[in-house]
């Protein structure tokens, strides 16, 4: 999930939980309110009550009455208890036959020796209803500072956030590897975001830097042992040629030939492989995949002679390779085809078959050969890795790393599937964009 | 044939004038770019072998320098360089070919045969044996008057080869390279060099022995022809 998504969430589900509180919470509060401030209000009204009996005396005071809608109501009496009572009270008051809800305030005192009881009431009606209209207005102007907030929140953390969403987007997704561009700044207040700027911006030059090394390296590798290789290779040939050699001699000229031979296909290979890696190839050609793996038959075909091997291709006609490049296509299809040869058993069989799974191409090299190993599927592409059944054949154990940079170059998938002494099957899952149907 | 080899390693300059003499070429060797500039500037020549990677001198420039006074001169290009755009860019500045080091001598031998095919159009390309006569240019085999035709392109690149480099002894390895030279290989048998020779045998006895494909034991091949 996106951090700005994650951050609105948040706030959202924040601003809720509030919301969903104080809505709880509301009504007791406002009562509470109320009852306070009608609590104020009876005790004011005895303090005024006090000092008019105080200047006018009790007598003319002595009575019992309340408002024509009994809303409010108030008594004066002797009182016949002797008690001390100085309360609020919710309490019920019969009047006119109708029982009410009063809050009552009670208090007694004594002038001239006799007890009086004075209660101010109000009805417990008029108390709460003010409580619904102000719950409301309350709620009212809750839900709309929730909004406003939630809304400057979103447009802040938008605004905030959008220098990481930048340096997201153009310096981090579809960047083409190693060809990173030049730096443009993302420019930021937020020095957080100044520094994974920076940051980035450092790894890559690191990188790039380092790709360079290896380029350049490959470049200087390659001129420095080609040309002593070159060398050897000129000065055995030319001493094979020669007619006074003994043929005891030549054969001892021949072995150092091969092994250099072996030191020069590793260092061809290897930079090869360095050179796919590099992004030295176009992806330009168009051929049709028959016509590609007819070519790759040719090639091999003595190989499949030596074992009697059987070379079936069930690829259809109409495909042909777009945006590829045809040389390191077809050296990726002969070391599968060479090694489905090697590993093959006599009167085998190859079978190259093509299938359309949804807008992917598949083209599956199935062979019935000695098979791999569950164990070693996941090293096979490794360099010099070479395992027990290979042994006895003469290979650097290059052949499927070049498959795989290949693959990689061209955004192929492959999958391995292999059973042991029944056969392998190599899968070659095609973007849609390298295959096209002939009509 | 003139040939001015332009290569700064004198061990590997050496061994190209040992080898082009043997084959009947007049070489003259520089071991740098600015004697190659002066000898490009006032003599003419068949053939110009570049090594691209000279210490004091672009290649490349030596290049469009020969294309310049060097008109008829066939340009080969040497390079240990291992850029692709180097192959693309040398072939556009009108390079005749394009080898890698290291290479072969032999396969150098073979692209300047074939490049003076191209260039003075040699119509005597037949080979005899023995009855056999071979058509370089046509790439055809025929027994006094019948065609040979279940020879394969692979078994007739093999048969022009040994004609090429005649009366010498080719090892396989010499022949698989020439053979499946262009494919980055992960292995480094050549012995189906020989199911390829049982093959031509196979094929060719049906009309006669072809018995000038001989058999060097424990080297090679080789094509016997006299004079």
């Amino acid at each position: 999930m996106k951090l700005e998504t994650k951050l609105t969430l948040f706030n959202t589900l924040s601003k809720l939980v509030i919301v969903v509180l104080f809505v709880l919470l509301l009504p007791s509060l406002i009562k509470n309110i109320n009852q306070n401030f009608t609590d104020s209000k009876l005790r004011k009204q005895k303090n005024k009550l006090l000092q008019i009996i105080k200047s006018s005396g009790v007598n003319d005071q002595v009575y019992a009455t309340y408002s024509p809608l009994k809303e409010e109501y108030y008594s004066l009496d002797e009182d016949s208890i002797d008690e001390k009572l100085d309360t609020i009270k919710n309490e019920p008051r019969k009047i006119e036959g109708d029982t009410i809800q009063y809050r009552i305030l009670s208090y007694n005192f004594v002038v001239k020796h006799k007890n009086y009881l004075l209660e101010i009431g109000k009805s417990v009606d008029t108390i709460g209803e003010t409580t619904s209209p102000l719950q409301n207005i309350a709620f009212a102007i809750l839900i709309g500072m929730v909004l406003l907030t939630l809304l400057v929140d979103q447009l802040y953390t938008g605004y905030v956030l959008r220098p990481l969403n930048l340096i997201i987007r153009t310096k981090l997704i579809g960047r083409k590897f190693p060809n990173f561009g030049s730096y443009v700044e993302v420019k930021t207040t937020t020095s957080d975001f100044k520094y994974l700027d920076i940051s980035i911006h450092k790894m890559v030059e690191t990188i790039e830097e380092t790709f360079q090394k290896e380029r350049e390296f490959i470049s200087n590798a390659s001129h420095e042992i080609m040309t002593p290789i070159s060398i050897l290779q000129s000065k055995i040939e030319n001493m094979f040629a020669e007619e006074d050699i003994a043929d005891e001699l030549k054969v001892r000229l021949l072995e150092m030939q091969k092994i250099l031979n072996r030191l020069k296909s590793i260092t061809k290979t290897l930079l090869l492989i360095s050179q796919i890696e590099n992004e030295q190839f176009l992806k330009e050609d168009k051929i049709t995949v028959a016509a590609m793996l007819n070519d790759v038959y040719e090639e091999i075909s003595i190989r499949l002679q030596d074992k009697n091997i059987n070379y079936e291709l069930a690829v259809p006609q109409n495909w042909v390779f777009v945006h590829i490049n045809k040389f390191l296509m077809f050296n990726l299809f002969f070391n599968l085809v060479n090694n489905a040869t090697k590993y093959n058993r006599k009167n085998g069989s190859i079978k190259i078959t093509g299938t359309q799974e949804n807008n992917l191409f598949v083209i599956s090299v199935i062979d019935t050969g000695i098979g791999i190993d569950a164990i070693d599927i996941p090293f096979i592409f490794n360099r010099f890795k070479k395992f027990r059944q290979s042994l006895q054949e003469d290979s650097f154990g290059l052949g499927l790393p070049i498959v795989k940079s290949i693959a990689v170059f061209h955004h192929i998938e492959i999958d391995v599937k292999s059973e042991k002494d029944a056969g392998t099957t190599f899968k070659l899952v095609f973007p849609a964009a390298l295959i096209e149907i002939a009509s | 044939m003139n040939v001015l080899i332009i290569e700064d390693e004198k061990a590997l300059a050496q061994e190209l004038e040992i080898f082009l003499t043997n084959y009947n070429y007049k070489c003259e060797v520089c071991f740098n770019g600015k004697s190659a500039s002066e000898k490009i500037a006032t003599n003419l020549y068949d053939f110009i072998l570049i090594d691209l990677g000279l210490p004091d001198y672009e290649g490349l420039d030596l290049l469009k320098e020969a294309k310049k006074t060097n008109t008829e001169a066939a340009c080969i290009i040497l390079t240990a360089r291992a850029e692709v755009y180097d192959r693309i860019k040398g072939l556009d500045l009108g390079a005749d070919d394009y080898l890698p080091k290291p290479f072969s001598l032999l396969e150098l031998q073979s692209r300047m045969q074939a490049i003076t095919r191209r260039k003075f159009g040699l119509k005597h390309n037949v080979v005899e044996l023995n009855g056999f006569i071979i058509n370089l240019t046509d790439r055809t085999i025929c027994y006094e008057t019948t065609e040979v035709s279940a020879i394969t392109k692979k078994e007739f690149d093999l048969i022009a080869y040994l004609i090429l480099h005649k009366n010498r002894t080719l090892t396989r390895m010499q022949l698989s390279e020439h053979i499946w030279g262009s494919i980055i290989n992960n292995d480094y048998d050549s012995n189906f060099i020989d199911a390829h020779v049982k093959n031509i045998r196979k094929k060719l006895n049906i009309y006669a022995q072809p018995d000038w494909l001989e058999t060097v034991r424990g080297l090679g091949y080789k094509i016997k022809i006299n004079g």
